[in-house]
């Protein structure tokens, strides 16, 4: 190059772009490391529960699985005062028992022969006062379920008991279960199609010896999805209230989405180490934008008139918000959130290469050791969680406010 | 009118709304007369000029005025959707424009609602939900405010359409059911910006009987805005006449139709179907001597298009007795005749046809201007 340089040659000053920004980041570990090892903890923390949940759930969890799916359709049926009074006692006695250990000592007087047989359902030779304490909150969230005559609370009790016989009496591996909740989802959210499509591809998975890794990538996915929605709705909300928000996020969110996704690797690791971290905080990074894009457009999508008709009865700006500018833009939003998720998995296989583990590594080996293989069966398992999360979030909207009434004017 | 003390339920006195950013000077400008066109030079748009009118208590005030006259715009600076650029809006006494907004927000939901063009109905929620709208941001307990609702709902006759979304309804249930939120909002004001404009004839008819039914029995104060003339003088206990963001003419139906303040009204009432609008008590003669009292008689309010079939049936004038018995005048075929011609009645033979009173004053603007605001 200094060859060619002579001395009345115009030289445009070199900018230290790529300097500043190292200087900066370099700061910010500096200064803030006390809260990026925070954002760390929780990240990591929340990724790891839910892998291994998904993969390999413990009694207790299963149980408290069953108590969400009964109090979530029992607080929407009208008895959200029931379940909170039961939830509420269930963690203050949950809490009392962490600190105190109350429960295990009254556990340890009785005579152990009272229930020793039954923990063989739990798979556990002793007894486990948070899984008694979780026992206990199922029966109760099954009584007020028995008072409304509510039948589901029955069906999912049913569930979660053939799985407890299934997994540790019968020794059926939990995968299988696993397989069967995943398509009752698809049954509930979608349709049949879905849930013999996840029946099949699940069970490839599992064939292909995949199910870990799989789950594990699948956790990543959520967790970071969960993230980027919660941080893109309300940025998306703040940009469609005011144009100059708008106007300076535009150019932000353009540079979020067509910066190469390995960039923003580097700061990660620099700030999180190796591990899922990074991995969750790129993918938040790059997966972000179409949530905010799509809130945003939404918003301003509502009927101006509607929105007028809010403020000409009175509604202060919050309710006009959450009742009337949110539900219908809703189906947008959802469509955002698809985006997110596809982001996210498109994402994996980048976040394989700093340790992130599960289907990303798989793939990053078979590309390191030329292994077609093993690249090709992660890959698979990548498009058969895409489809099944496409569909399964495609279809939510199924549930929107909007769309129940545009079904009330077909049916 | 003349009741003085009675607070009006609307006031708005030298109202201005003009957008952009050169809106005060703009106002200055206006107010010594000038057109909004002579204006363009800075850049804004002058939506009401210079507006001022009560409208009392249990009153249907009719706005009228074509697109772009401001109708709209004057509609929602009445509840503060929109603050004035000058002047003073009232509502029951108490002036909005200096309110602050949660101040604003409570006193739209107590005592000002309001009924949409496009029915502005919440496609997520029932007709019931819809109906209870107002209650529900004014906090009111679910069980009272669904009752109310579906009382207001039987009110508008939509008994049993309680649980359909608005989807399902056809234009003038809609319209209904943006009725019954206003209703159910139970304020002593409603604003209705062109509510009965977006509906199939037959149905804007029946929409306007009952709105006048329901009127005559809840006694609301009623701002209504239309661009249809024949609307105005039906619903209109007065009529505000805009025209280019200024007010042309405030009066009754029979004032505008007989004394039109200047050749824009009186054109614009050229095409008014004046038999449905004049009524015996206005075309009537002092009764003469010797009337046949075998004459069935007619009442002074009822319209010209119910007496023509009589009047032409009878060979002696019809005797014209009001409420208390007494006979206040007579009414023969002839007369009915004369009060359909354009500024017929007591003008005499002034303006005969359509384009006789064009004559004397061309619908141009520097004339009618002078003729409009002396």
């Amino acid at each position: 190059m200094s060859a060619y340089t002579t001395g009345d040659a115009v030289t445009v000053p070199q900018v230290p772009v790529g300097e500043t920004f190292e200087l900066v980041i370099n700061w910010l570990r500096a200064n803030l490391s006390a809260l990026f090892d925070l954002i760390g903890e929780v990240i990591g923390t929340s990724v790891r529960t839910l892998s291994d949940f998904l993969s390999e759930p413990s009694a207790t969890q299963l149980t408290l699985l069953g108590c969400a799916i009964i109090a979530v359709g029992l607080a929407t049926r009208g008895r959200a005062r029931a379940v909170t009074v039961a939830v509420a006692a269930y963690l203050a006695l949950y809490l009392v028992e962490a600190l105190t250990g109350v429960l295990a000592s009254v556990i340890g007087s009785l005579p152990g022969g009272l229930f020793y047989w039954a923990m063989e359902l739990f798979d556990a030779g002793y007894v486990f006062p948070p899984l008694v304490l979780t026992l206990v909150l199922l029966v109760a969230l099954l009584s007020i379920a028995a008072q409304r005559q509510w039948a589901p609370a029955g069906v999912v009790a049913l569930a979660w008991l053939l799985v407890l016989v299934g997994q540790h009496i019968l020794g059926v591996q939990f995968e299988l279960f696993a397989v069967l909740i995943f398509a009752a989802l698809a049954i509930l959210i979608s349709g049949w199609r879905l849930a013999v499509f996840t029946v099949l591809g699940f069970l490839l998975i599992i064939s292909m010896d995949r199910w870990l890794e799989a789950m594990s990538t699948l956790a990543l996915v959520l967790v970071a999805t969960g993230l980027a929605v919660a941080i893109a709705i309300p940025i998306g909300i703040l940009a469609a209230y005011s144009n100059r928000v708008s106007a300076v996020l535009k150019p932000i969110l353009d540079f979020m989405q067509t910066m190469p996704a390995f960039v923003y690797l580097i700061p990660a690791i620099a700030f999180f180490g190796v591990g899922q971290v990074p991995g969750v905080i790129a993918t938040i990074v790059f997966a972000m934008p179409p949530g905010v894009r799509l809130t945003e457009l939404g918003i301003r999508q509502v009927d101006q008139e509607l929105v007028e008709a809010g403020e000409a009865f009175g509604a202060p700006n919050m309710q006009i918000l959450r009742g009337i500018q949110l539900p219908l833009a809703l189906t947008t939003i959802m469509a955002g959130i698809n985006q997110v998720i596809m982001l996210s998995l498109s994402m994996v296989v980048i976040a394989g290469m700093v340790g992130a583990g599960g289907l990303g590594n798989v793939v990053y080996s078979g590309i390191a050791r030329a292994d077609v293989v093993l690249g090709f069966e992660g890959g698979v398992a990548v498009v058969i969680l895409a489809i099944f999360l496409d569909r399964l979030t495609a279809s939510v909207t199924r549930f929107s406010p909007a769309a129940r009434a545009k079904r009330m004017t077909v049916g | 009118m003349t009741e003085e003390e009675t607070v009006p339920a609307v006031r708005a006195d030298r109202l201005y709304k003009v957008f952009g950013k050169e809106g005060p000077r703009a106002v200055d400008l206006l107010s010594d007369g000038r057109h909004r066109d002579e204006i363009s030079e800075l850049n804004v748009t002058a939506a009401v000029i210079d507006v001022t009118f009560d409208v009392e208590p249990g009153e249907i005030f009719v706005v009228m005025g074509l697109s772009g006259s401001g109708k709209s715009t004057l509609i929602r600076m009445l509840n503060g959707l929109l603050e004035p650029t000058s002047g003073v809006v009232e509502i029951d006494g108490t002036d909005i424009t200096t309110l602050p907004s949660n101040q604003l927000r409570r006193l739209r939901s107590q005592h000002v609602s309001m009924v949409f063009q496009h029915f502005a109905l919440f496609p997520h929620r029932t007709v019931l939900e819809n109906a209870a709208y107002g209650l529900e941001v004014s906090k009111t307990p679910r069980a009272e405010r669904r009752e109310k609702a579906y009382h207001a709902l039987g009110l508008v006759g939509l008994e049993g359409w309680e649980n359909h979304v608005p989807e399902q309804l056809s234009g003038g249930m809609k319209q209904r059911v943006g009725l019954a939120r206003a209703l159910t909002a139970e304020t002593d004001i409603i604003l209705m910006d062109e509510a009965f404009s977006a509906l199939d004839p037959l149905i804007r008819r029946d929409m306007q009987t009952q709105l006048l039914e329901l009127q005559a029995s809840l006694g609301k104060t009623v701002v209504f805005i239309t661009h249809d003339l024949n609307e105005a003088m039906l619903l209109g206990d007065r009529i505000c006449m805009l025209r280019d963001g200024r007010v042309a003419q405030i009066g009754t139906a029979e004032e505008i139709l007989n004394a039109p303040a200047d050749s824009y009204v009186a054109n614009f009432v050229e095409d008014v179907d004046r038999s449905r609008v004049l009524t015996a008590a206005s075309v009537m003669l002092p009764p003469s001597e010797g009337l046949d009292s075998s004459v069935a008689p007619v009442h002074p309010d009822t319209t010209l298009a119910n007496l023509f079939h009589r009047a032409s049936r009878s060979p002696a004038p019809l005797p014209v007795v009001d409420d208390s018995g007494r006979l206040v005048g007579e009414l023969d075929g002839s007369a009915l005749l004369a009060a359909l011609a354009p500024n017929g009645g007591e003008a005499g033979g002034a303006g005969v046809s359509g384009t006789g009173t064009t004559v004397t004053a061309e619908p141009g603007r520097p004339v009618s201007k002078e003729g409009g605001r002396p």
